[in-house]
C-alpha cells in the first residue's frame, strides 16, 4: 500500500514538474504548440519596465507572459504591484496600440473598475487596475506611471 | 400567462444588461476623493478612470469629458508639493494642456500642487505667486460660471497660505481681500498670525478707506471635515451645469447661490486686464472688492491702505 502511494505521489510530481517546465518554456519562448509571443524591438520591454519599477522601490509580483496576448498586442505580461493588477504589453505598430487601448477601455466600461489607468511609452502600453481598493489614494499607481513614462 | 412570463424574462434580461454596463468617470488630474470611498486625495496625475464622480463639481472643469480639479488641494489631506497663489490666475500646470486659456477663480490666498513656469507672468512676493499678466476675454466670460468655486470653499476652514499683501506687485490686477466666508484659519494677510480678531490691512484700489477685520479661530478645522461633497442641487444660473454629485457624503451646507458666483462688472478697459468690481452687499458669497479702477496703470499705482473686504 505504501509502495502504491509513493508511486502515485511520484507520478503527480512528475506531471507537476512537466507542467511547470512547460510554463517556464512558454515565457522563455520555447517552441511547442502555438508560437510563443516574442518581444517587440524598438520599444521598452516588460523586463525593462519591471526593472524600472524595482528601482523606484516598487515590488512587482507574479509577472508572467499572457498567451494569447490580449488587446491585439504582440507581447504581454501580467502581474501585480502593491495589489494593483498590472499588465504591460508591447505593440508592433502605433495603429495596433491605438486599437488595443480602445479595446482595453471598452473592457473596463463593460466590467467596471474602481480605478484604472492606461498609459503608453513608445509602443508599450501599461494598464494598471485597482479592483480591490488596494491603492485607495492612487500613490502606487502614480509611482508605476511615473517610472514607466521615464523609459 | 406564458406571454407575461416571456415579457418578464425579457425585461429582466434588458435590465441585467443595462446594469452590467459600468459607469466610469474620467479624470485628467489629481483630485479630492469623496468620503464614500474613504476621502482624502487621489494622486494619479495622468488621465484615469474611477467608478465614482467628483465630490463637488464646482471644483472641477470638464475638458473633453474629463474632470480637471481646479481647486486648492489643502483641505483634503493633500501631502504633495504645493505653491501659494494670491487671487485669480491662469491655470499653468505644466503637464496639462487645455488648448485654450483656463483660469482659477479662487479669491485671496490659496494653494495649488503646481508652481507657475518661469515664462508665465507671475511674480513671487510676500510668500505667494501673483498673476501680473492680462486676462483673456475668456476669463470674464467664464467668471460667472466658475467663480462658484469660492462658494464651494467658503465653509471649509483650513490653513491657507499666509501672504504679505503689503508687497503686492504693481502688475497685479486682482483684488486684495482680507478674509471671506470660511476664512477662519490661520490664513491671510500680512501681520502676525493668529490673534483671535485682527485688524489687518487691505489694499484699496480706489475704494473707500476702512479697516479689514480678519477673524481667526486658531486653525480649528471645520467645513470639509464634516461635509464631504455635494448634496445640494446644481446652481441654477451661472454655475455648475453638469450632473450634481450623486454619491453619499456631500456638502450639507447651504445650497449653492441661485444667482451664481461672480457679480462683478465686466472689464472696462482695453489696455490692462481686470481691475476689480464694485463692492457687493450680498451677505453670502460673491465679490466684495474695490470699485472699478481708473484708466491705465493696471493697478500699478496701488498703495497699501485701508479698505478691501469687509465683513
Amino acid at each position: 500500500m505504501s509502495v502504491k502511494r509513493s508511486s502515485i505521489c511520484g507520478l503527480v510530481l512528475l506531471v507537476a514538474g512537466a507542467a511547470a517546465g512547460a510554463c517556464g518554456k512558454n515565457k522563455a519562448g520555447a517552441p511547442g504548440g502555438a508560437a510563443a509571443p516574442a518581444h517587440v524591438a524598438g520599444t521598452p520591454h516588460t523586463d525593462d519596465v519591471l526593472d524600472a519599477w524595482k528601482s523606484a522601490g516598487l515590488k512587482p509580483e507574479g509577472f508572467a507572459a499572457l498567451t494569447p496576448t490580449p488587446w491585439v498586442a504582440t507581447y504581454c505580461e501580467k502581474g501585480s504591484v502593491g495589489g494593483v493588477d498590472t499588465t504591460v504589453c508591447e505593440y508592433a505598430d502605433d495603429g495596433a496600440l491605438d486599437r488595443g487601448q480602445q479595446q482595453l477601455k471598452a473592457e473596463w466600461e463593460r466590467a467596471g473598475v474602481h480605478t484604472g489607468v492606461a498609459v503608453r511609452t513608445k509602443r508599450t502600453l501599461l494598464s494598471a487596475v485597482d479592483h480591490q481598493l488596494s491603492d485607495p489614494n492612487g500613490k502606487t499607481i502614480n509611482k508605476l506611471v511615473q517610472a514607466f513614462r521615464k523609459l | 400567462m406564458r406571454r407575461i412570463l416571456m415579457f418578464a424574462a425579457g425585461l429582466a434580461l434588458v435590465l441585467a444588461s443595462a446594469t452590467a454596463q459600468a459607469t466610469l468617470v474620467h479624470y485628467m488630474s489629481q483630485h479630492p476623493l469623496p468620503r464614500k470611498v474613504g476621502g482624502g486625495f487621489c494622486y494619479i496625475d495622468v488621465s484615469h478612470v474611477h467608478d465614482f464622480g467628483p465630490s463637488d463639481p464646482r471644483m472641477y472643469r470638464q475638458i473633453d469629458g474629463q474632470y480637471y480639479f481646479v481647486g486648492d488641494p489643502s483641505p483634503f489631506n493633500y501631502e504633495g508639493p504645493r505653491s501659494a497663489y494670491y487671487g485669480p490666475h491662469p491655470i499653468v500646470e505644466a503637464n496639462v494642456q487645455f488648448g485654450h486659456p483656463e483660469y482659477c477663480y479662487l479669491q485671496g490666498p490659496h494653494y495649488h500642487s503646481y508652481a507657475p513656469p518661469p515664462q508665465a507672468s507671475f511674480e513671487m512676493r510676500g510668500g505667494a505667486y501673483w498673476y501680473t499678466g492680462n486676462y483673456e476675454p475668456a476669463y470674464y466670460d467664464q467668471r460667472p460660471r466658475y467663480a462658484t468655486v469660492n462658494e464651494a470653499y467658503a465653509p471649509m476652514v483650513y490653513d491657507r497660505p499666509v501672504v504679505d499683501i503689503t508687497v503686492v506687485p504693481p502688475g497685479f490686477h486682482g483684488e486684495i481681500v482680507g478674509g471671506g466666508p470660511g476664512w477662519r484659519a490661520t490664513a491671510v494677510v500680512g501681520g502676525p498670525p493668529p490673534p483671535v480678531v485682527q485688524v489687518g490691512v487691505g489694499i484699496n484700489m480706489g475704494g473707500p478707506p476702512g479697516g479689514v477685520i480678519v477673524e481667526h479661530d486658531g486653525g480649528r478645522h471645520r467645513g470639509w471635515e464634516r461635509h464631504d461633497g455635494w448634496r445640494g442641487g446644481p446652481p441654477q444660473r451661472g454655475g455648475w451645469r453638469g450632473e450634481p454629485e450623486h454619491h453619499g457624503g456631500g456638502w450639507r451646507g447651504a445650497p449653492p447661490e441661485q444667482r451664481g458666483g461672480w457679480r462683478g462688472a465686466p472689464p472696462q478697459h482695453a489696455n490692462g486686464g481686470w481691475r476689480g468690481a464694485p463692492p457687493q452687499q450680498q451677505a453670502n458669497g460673491g465679490w466684495r472688492g474695490a470699485p472699478p479702477q481708473q484708466h491705465g496703470g493696471g493697478g500699478g499705482g496701488a498703495k497699501p491702505s485701508h479698505g478691501g473686504w469687509k465683513r
